[in-house]
Parts: C-alpha cells; sequence; structure tokens
C-alpha cells in the first residue's frame, strides 16, 4: 500500500541514487522500505578517515512529519554516539525539519564526525578525551576505524 | 520542609522513595521521545483532526461551574454561531486556519483564484529562499492537490456540501492533513526570514530568526503564536480574526487582527494553548 511516507522515501532513494552526496550511501532493506541500510566513509583529515561505518535508519507512518531513528551498527567511539549506537544530534530530535530528506541526514551525521558537539556528550568519556586529551581520543577512534574493516 | 526531611516522611507512612537513578548507559533522549509519542498516541486515537461543525452552544456545557468562562462563552454566542474543533497536537493553528479558508473558498470564485495563483507562485519564492527544491517540491505538489480539489467545484452545478465533506476528508486524511501543514509552516518561515529585520523584534532571548524558524516553526507539532499568525497571514494576503479567551477579568472576550487593520476571512478561537474554528452569524 502506498502512503505518504512511503511515496516519499521512494523519492529519497531515487534522488540518493541519481544525486550522491560525497561520501555516504544507503538503501532500503530487501523487504522493507521502512527500514534503510545506510554507510557513512569517515571524513578526509579526521581520525575517522578511511573508516566504513554502517548505520541502519528506521523510518515510521510519520515520516517526513517526524524524524526517523538513526543507528550506528559499527562500534564508534564519538562524544555524541551512545553506546547502543544512537546519535545525539539536534536535527533528529527537536531541530528536525519535515524539509530534510536521507541524503541531508546522512551528510549531517558526516559532518557530526568531523565537529563533535562535547557539550552535549552521549559518550562522556570520548567527549572527556576530545576535549583534554586529544592524542588519546584519536587512538580510540582510529581503533573503531580498523574495527570497521572486520565488521 | 526541605527534600530530605519530605522523603523521611515518606518513609514513616511505609510508601517507598522513588529511586530513578540517571543511568548514562541509556539513551535519554530515545526515552523520552518514547513517553512523548506515548501521549501522542492517546490524542489521536481520541479526537478527529478537524471535528464537526458544532453549534456555539456546546461550548457552554465545558464550564459548569465556572462563571468567568460562562459568561464569556455567553457574549461570544452574540457573534458566532458554530464552532469546529480540532486535534491538540501542536499543530492546530495550521490546521484549522487552513480548513476554514479553504472551506470559505469553495463559494469564493474570486478569492480563490487569487489564491491560487499565490500558491502556486509559493515554491519557487521558497526555493529562492534557499529551501531545498527536491523536498519542498513534495509538499507543494500535495498543497496544491487539496487546492485544486476545492476549485474543482466551482465548475459544477451545485457547489457546496459535496465540496465541504470532500473538504472534511482530505482533511481529516492524517498524510494530505499534514502536509497541507507543513506547507503552511514552510511559507510562514519563508516570510519570517524574507523580512527578517522586522520579525527579529518578535523573538525573545538571543536567537536569530533563522533559528527560530528551525526550532519552533517547520518542526511538526510545534505550537503556534502572535509571530506564526503575523507572517502567515500576510504572506498569504488573508485576514485572520482570533478570539482570545482566557481568564482575564473582562467579560468580553477580546478579538486580534491579523496583519492589523484587515478584513478578517478566517475566524479562530484561542484557548491557552489551543485553536479552534469558529462561524460567524
Amino acid at each position: 500500500m502506498s502512503t505518504p511516507a512511503r511515496r516519499r522515501l521512494m523519492r529519497d532513494f531515487k534522488r540518493l541514487q541519481e544525486d550522491p552526496p560525497t561520501g555516504v550511501s544507503g538503501a532500503p532493506t530487501d523487504n522493507n522500505i521502512m527500514i534503510w541500510n545506510a554507510v557513512i566513509f569517515g571524513p578526509h583529515d579526521t581520525p575517522f578517515e578511511d573508516g566504513t561505518f554502517k548505520l541502519t535508519i528506521e523510518f515510521t507512518e510519520e515520516y517526513p512529519n517526524k524524524p526517523p531513528t538513526v543507528r550506528f551498527v559499527s562500534k564508534m567511539f564519538h562524544p555524541n554516539v551512545y553506546a547502543d549506537g544512537g546519535i545525539c544530534l539536534d536535527i533528529l530530535q527537536n531541530r528536525w525539519s519535515p524539509t530534510y530528506d536521507v541524503s541531508a541526514i546522512l551528510t549531517s551525521i558526516q559532518s557530526l564526525l568531523s565537529d563533535p558537539n562535547p557539550n552535549s556528550p552521549a559518550n562522556s568519556m570520548a567527549a572527556q578525551l576530545y576535549k583534554e586529551n586529544r592524542r588519546e581520543y584519536e587512538k580510540r577512534v582510529k581503533a573503531c576505524v580498523e574495527q570497521s574493516f572486520v565488521d | 520542609m526541605s527534600k530530605k526531611q519530605l522523603s523521611a516522611v515518606f518513609v514513616k507512612m511505609g510508601d517507598k522513595v522513588p529511586t530513578t537513578k540517571y543511568d548514562p548507559n541509556v539513551n535519554q533522549d530515545e526515552l523520552i521521545m518514547k513517553q512523548q509519542r506515548l501521549i501522542e498516541k492517546e490524542i489521536m486515537d481520541s479526537i478527529p483532526l478537524v471535528g464537526d461543525k458544532e453549534d456555539f452552544s456546546s461550548l457552554e456545557g465545558e464550564y459548569d461551574g465556572d462563571d468567568i468562562y460562562k459568561q464569556k462563552v455567553k457574549n461570544l454566542a452574540k457573534n458566532y454561531k458554530y464552532i469546529r474543533r480540532t486535534r491538540p497536537d501542536g499543530n492546530c493553528f495550521f490546521r484549522a486556519f487552513s480548513y476554514a479558508y479553504l472551506e470559505k473558498l469553495i463559494d469564493d470564485r474570486e478569492e480563490f483564484n487569487r489564491f491560487r495563483e499565490l500558491a502556486a507562485k509559493s515554491k519557487e519564492n521558497l526555493v529562492a529562499l534557499g529551501f531545498p527544491q527536491f523536498t519542498v517540491e513534495d509538499f507543494h505538489d500535495t498543497f496544491m492537490e487539496v487546492i485544486d480539489q476545492v476549485g474543482k467545484h466551482h465548475s459544477v452545478l451545485s457547489p457546496g456540501a459535496p465540496a465541504g465533506e470532500d473538504l472534511h476528508k482530505v482533511f481529516n486524511d492524517q498524510g494530505n492533513s499534514d502536509y497541507v501543514v507543513v506547507y503552511l509552516r514552510l511559507i510562514t518561515s519563508g516570510q519570517l526570514q524574507r523580512d527578517s529585520s522586522f520579525y527579529q523584534h518578535f523573538i525573545e532571548g538571543a536567537r536569530s530568526v533563522e533559528d527560530f524558524c528551525h526550532q519552533e516553526v517547520e518542526p511538526m507539532y510545534k505550537e503556534s503564536d502572535h509571530i506564526h499568525i503575523i507572517a502567515l497571514s500576510t504572506a498569504l494576503g488573508v485576514g485572520v480574526r482570533v478570539r482570545y479567551m482566557d481568564r482575564g477579568d473582562s467579560a468580553e472576550v477580546i478579538a486580534h487582527d491579523f496583519p492589523e487593520g484587515s478584513l478578517p476571512q478566517v475566524h479562530l478561537l484561542y484557548r491557552p494553548g489551543h485553536y479552534d474554528i469558529l462561524y460567524p452569524h
């Protein structure tokens, strides 16, 4: 059955294929357009460089009026990523706008990797190291990058 | 009594002091959102997006034993014959406004033509302001479909009742209804940003107009204030009269017209936190 959410997700997918932003990709799972798999490549000149981080995006019938639930499947070490992979990002919560599509979501998360916000931490250890011991922070992140090749 | 003493009393009385410790491993954002969804669902299941027209006197029953409100309802009844309630989901201003206005357009072909032209052009204006074309288009398409459904009835011989029924159906279909609300939010946001030097004065704190739009205008379910109403009524050239019914002393119910000095085409009743549609005699 076609609903506004499903119609819109088909459009999002078409756009992502025709006009893919650099460093991100995503597609619906085989049998369910409401659940997507996505990959974000670690941005250059950041400790995340060369990593291939997998995510799942779960939509409800209220999309695009409500944001989807986005989660890293790959292990992450980042001030704004929870232990369960959940992401603390304003546009996925109180600053969500129905004008965002999957492409905008993925590029926003990609830029969160380059610019963490240590003031609203989801991982307090990562936030602390990011602020006080950048070398150790980068070491931990690089371990995740290497882990991401294996996953 | 301090909090500590208070909990000591509870313990003595045999009550359990709730101990919810903050667990840093739990995603608090998701927990809060889950709870919020539950509340929303309850409202969703019990109140339609837009209800049927009711006799204005039906309001009186709500205020038994409340003399201040009762007197206000009585006074308002001199001006208004019917009320139509909307679901209190934070979108009620936009939903009430668009329903009332489109309903009016069923019988006003000239105004319909003016509005259709303005609505058709509005997408390009938003894109020119920097809104993403791809997604704005999606909402605009649905918005125009809903408008054209109203216009369709101008060409048939017996306008009136069936057009109203169609409109009612469209507005109670969550998908279409919400798309109309989203698009009006975008138009409101566009108007605020286009004329930001003026609207900046209405925004409290250090927020920029752009931030305000991202936080209070574009997201669904965010409640509307004067500033939203001024911007939307100005952008569309549609006068709105809002009747403010609160616990104030005066027996009269204050009317505000937006934009100031305009001829009201839509009448709304505001009770703290919520808008419904009013129909004058």
